[in-house]
């Protein structure tokens, strides 16, 4: 997996240990504050006519770095499984990856002589600010959820909470038995719950409206209103079940819910970088052609 | 009879337990009832769920309780049979009861009775599925499928636009086509009929646009110079230009192509206005490198400009005028063979002003003679029109000679042999009928008067054509009407035959450059009063103080900069190269003035901006008109 290549403590405020935020006291952010401000600097001095374009030679120039820096940045792929020491080291270039990455915020931009239509360039521009952000957004999960990660399992692993579930499905089996075919129907239901079911979205949301557990408990609440004598006792020990496996649902929910938040941006990034390397192969030749 | 049941059950690691049971009934009960035959423990199992029953030797009845189904050999049903010599398969829930085929010679139904293996229940708490990998198709998959959406929209279509497409197509205009994906960026409004065809100016591809593209429309537009000697003129530049010189000409972008300067796809842009330093590159010191240049070197209005040089009728050959351009500090004179003394017309207390006034009811002439009541603008209102003689100075020049019934008859202006003619017949024509008239009415009959009467009139007719002669040369001699104006040359050996020299202007002084008499109209050099009229045209065409035709009254440059400087100038008008001279064109208003007065920025002095004019273009120009000559 790609997050395997961070290390969790990098992003942390430790005594002991450097994260590749911070490498080197901020080297790699103070050379890519430069480069930006430099690149503007440039820009607001060079005199294009009739305006700022990528054709001009500052325009040319800019892409030109731009385009190398992309396929740079896009290397990490490859790099980052090497873990090495060193000036090179992993930590450095991942370093150097989150900056210059943000600088070319910055060159891109200015590429662009901020000249926007619907055509192959701008959409070269679209997916390279999408790959940035996504990346951005990346680096502020990573800084952010795995703390909370590890909150939403309350110390058990993976596998834990599973079968903390599956134990609970089984006393909910055991204990239901005595109830009426229509109770066991609705017991039924949260038997049947899938605890990751659902896409791209429940995941991400954490919102599973259509809950079997849940809507088993809430009938069960009102059966066990209305229940007496001996068939009440069941239900009730029902409930109890009910209620205990809703709270590992959401246990396991949650720890889904920032699983998806932590790794979704990998979907977007990795896949997007290789569609921006077409795009912007297609942009030069687009430009070269009709030259 | 009985059914043999046996419940198969396996322990946590693998081994399989089973419990027999023996019911000696023909009816089966099975439910998750504990009362049931076959107590299946199971929420998805009914309390009773369904029988079992023998209904003959060789056949069992399986039926569902209402509402619920069983699965009966894979079919899902509500009542089934089970021929017992072959066996089934009845599901329930999650279990599977086995009818097992009937031993021979026994009457025992067996019936294995086992929880199917619950894959899904496997699957649903696979741990992997904590991933997002899990509701999420692959990055590999996400990653080829855009990919050859990018490849397929942005790059095959496009290609395959411009190969379906012939150079010069016409219709090609209609429609969206793939390369448009391509376009950087909208054309300028004068090019954006071809948004469409690309291949209008891309025309080859990977070959940069070429002047060839350009000039298949732009038929008019000439050359700035001879390219070869344009290479020349240009100064030599060093680093950063050189190589970027260096690097476009790698890429197949020559120098000096059209699209250098009329840059295009940023959309309906104004034409920058053509900075003073783009023509100083070359021309600040041109004769450093083109030593044979006739160009004086310029690079500032103000500070460094050559004297201007026009256009000047020098000298006559024979009837043939000759032509040069002369410096305005060599004081040129100009040789139009017309004699006017322009102070004395332009004297407010001489006589000219003295006749202006008696002739101000006819011509609306003021106190005095303004440069108006003679000087015409052209239609454009850019220059003048030459004087004319009938139009402006017949006004007071008169050539009649003789009023008949109300009409008067003038002399031919331009026609010399005409006049003397005309003269003769004049004084010929008084004395037509005096022959008759010769005698007295009563004269006595006889040869010796009517001999009188023929010698009398042989002698008034002779002495009448003395007369006439004598008027004729009057005329063309000092102080006549003729000799006032022209130059005469005189005729041979007491003849009659006089001769007018011709006269000529040139219609232009100053071909390279622009200079519009509209915009100097109103004229305020800096800390004077603002000058209107005549007083305006004097402050430059200082024609009240020459009295000689040949006086060329343009004014030199300095008069011109007391106002106008260069490009970074304090004086009041900052004019570079491109306010008169065009890069492209000779002759016409400069495009920088033409793209000025387009966008409404045009000032028609330095204190008067152009007001947008409502009225349609004839109107225009009789409203232009109001000096006091437009009276006539």
């Amino acid at each position: 997996m790609a997050t395997r290549g961070f290390d969790r403590a990098d992003v942390g405020d430790s005594v002991a240990h450097e994260g590749f935020l911070r490498y080197r006291r901020f080297r790699w952010f103070k050379t890519a504050l430069l480069i930006g401000l430099a690149v503007i600097l440039i820009y607001l001095l060079v005199d294009v006519q009739p305006r700022h374009n990528g054709g001009s030679w500052l325009g040319y120039t800019l892409g030109s770095i731009g385009f190398a820096l992309i396929v740079w940045l896009a290397m990490l792929g490859i790099r980052k499984r090497a873990i090495t020491r060193g000036r090179w080291s992993l930590k450095a270039w991942t370093s150097a990856h989150v900056y210059l990455g943000l600088a070319l915020i910055v060159i891109g931009t200015l590429h662009t002589g901020f000249q926007f239509g619907w055509n192959v360039h701008t959409l070269a521009y679209v997916l390279m600010m999408v790959v940035i952000l996504s990346g951005a957004y990346g680096i502020s999960v990573y800084a952010m959820l795995p703390q909370g990660l590890s909150d939403a399992r309350s110390e058990m692993t993976g596998p834990q909470m599973i079968d903390a579930i599956n134990t609970l499905d089984k006393q909910i089996q055991g204990a239901a038995q005595p109830l009426s075919d229509a109770d066991s129907e609705v017991v039924l239901g949260s038997l049947g719950e899938d605890p990751f079911g659902g896409g791209v979205w429940r995941r991400l949301s954490g919102s599973y409206p259509r809950c079997g557990n849940r809507r088993a408990l809430q009938i069960m609440r009102g059966r066990l209103a209305e229940a007496t004598g001996k068939p009440a006792g069941a239900i009730e020990q029902v409930v109890t079940l009910l209620e205990r496996k809703a709270a590992a649902l959401q246990r396991v929910r949650n720890y889904v819910q920032r699983r998806a938040l932590l790794e979704i941006w990998l979907y977007v990034h990795v896949p997007l970088t290789f569609v921006l390397i077409v795009a912007l192969i297609v942009h030069v030749v687009s430009v070269f052609f009709y030259w | 009879m009985a059914f043999l049941l046996r419940n198969i059950s396996y322990s946590a690691d693998g081994r399989q337990i089973v419990r027999s049971s023996r019911v000696s009934d023909d009816l089966l009960k099975v439910g998750r009832d504990p009362d049931c035959d076959i107590c299946l423990n199971d929420l998805a199992v009914a309390l009773h769920h369904a029988t079992l029953e023998q209904i003959s030797s060789t056949r069992v009845g399986v039926s569902a309780e209402a509402g619920l189904t069983i699965d009966i050999d894979g079919s899902v049903t509500q009542f089934g049979q089970i021929d017992v010599t072959i066996g089934g398969v009845i599901g329930v829930g999650p279990f599977q009861l086995r009818v097992l085929p009937q031993e021979m010679g026994s009457d025992d139904i067996a019936i294995d009775v086992e929880r199917a293996p619950d894959e899904e229940a496997e699957a649903k708490f696979d741990t992997r599925r904590f991933a997002l990998s899990a509701a999420m198709p692959g990055k590999r998959p996400i990653a080829w499928a855009l990919v050859l959406v990018v490849l397929a929209a942005f790059l095959a279509w496009p290609i395959y636009a411009y190969y379906r497409q012939q150079p010069g197509e016409a219709e090609y205009a209609s429609g969206f086509h793939g390369d448009r994906l391509w376009l950087s960026g909208s054309l300028s409004e004068g090019h954006a009929a071809l948004g469409n065809n690309c291949r209008a100016c891309h025309v080859e591809a990977f070959e940069s646009v070429q002047d060839a593209a350009c000039t298949a429309c732009h038929t008019q537009v000439h050359d700035h110079a001879d390219a070869r000697r344009m290479q020349l003129a240009r100064p030599q530049v060093g680093g950063f230009e050189r190589f970027q010189l260096a690097v476009g000409s790698l890429f197949g972008l020559e120098a000096g192509r059209c699209v250098d300067c009329h840059t295009e796809h940023e959309g309906p842009q104004e034409m920058a206005p053509t900075p003073q330093q783009f023509c100083s590159d070359c021309h600040a010191d041109l004769d450093a490198r083109l030593p044979d240049t006739r160009l004086g070197n310029a690079a500032d209005f103000e500070r460094s400009h050559p004297e201007f040089q026009p256009m000047v009728l020098v000298r006559w050959e024979g009837d043939r005028p000759l032509m040069r351009r002369v410096p305005l500090d060599r004081r040129p004179r100009e040789s139009s063979n017309l004699k006017f003394p322009h102070a004395l017309h332009l004297d407010p207390n001489g006589g000219v002003a003295q006749m202006g006034r008696r002739l101000a009811a006819t011509y609306g002439f003021g106190q005095r003679l303004e440069c108006a009541d003679c000087h015409v603008p052209t239609p454009d209102g850019v220059r003048f029109a030459p004087p004319n003689m009938e139009g402006d100075c017949a006004m007071c020049h008169s050539l009649a000679f003789e009023a008949s019934d109300g009409t008067v008859r003038t002399l031919r202006h331009g026609e010399p042999g005409q006049v003397v003619a005309d003269v003769r017949a004049f004084y010929r024509a008084g004395l037509r009928q005096r022959p008759a008239d010769l005698g007295t009415p009563r004269s006595r009959p006889g040869d010796v008067n009517q001999a009188r009467a023929a010698l009398q009139s042989a002698r008034a007719t002779q002495l009448t054509g003395q007369r006439a002669d004598v008027a004729v040369r009057a005329l063309f001699a000092q102080g006549g009407a003729c000799f006032d104006c022209h130059e005469v040359t005189s005729a041979p050996g007491g003849s009659l035959a006089y001769g007018i020299r011709p006269v000529a202007f040139p219609s232009r002084y100053m071909l390279h450059g622009w200079f519009d008499h509209r915009a100097h109209q109103i004229v305020q050099r800096p800390g004077q009063r603002q000058l209107e009229g005549s007083a305006a045209c004097l402050s430059c065409h200082r024609a009240d103080a020459s009295s000689d035709a040949a006086d060329l009254l343009l004014p030199a440059m300095a008069s011109c900069r007391d106002c106008h400087g260069g490009e970074t100038s304090s004086l009041p008008v900052e004019s570079t190269c491109a306010m008169c001279h065009d890069y492209h064109m000779d002759e016409g208003v400069p495009a920088m003035l033409l793209r000025q007065q387009v966008r409404g920025r045009r000032w028609t002095t330095t204190v008067i901006p152009v007001q947008p004019q409502p009225s349609p273009p004839g109107q225009q120009q009789r409203q232009r008109g109001q000096a006091p000559a437009r009276a006539r």
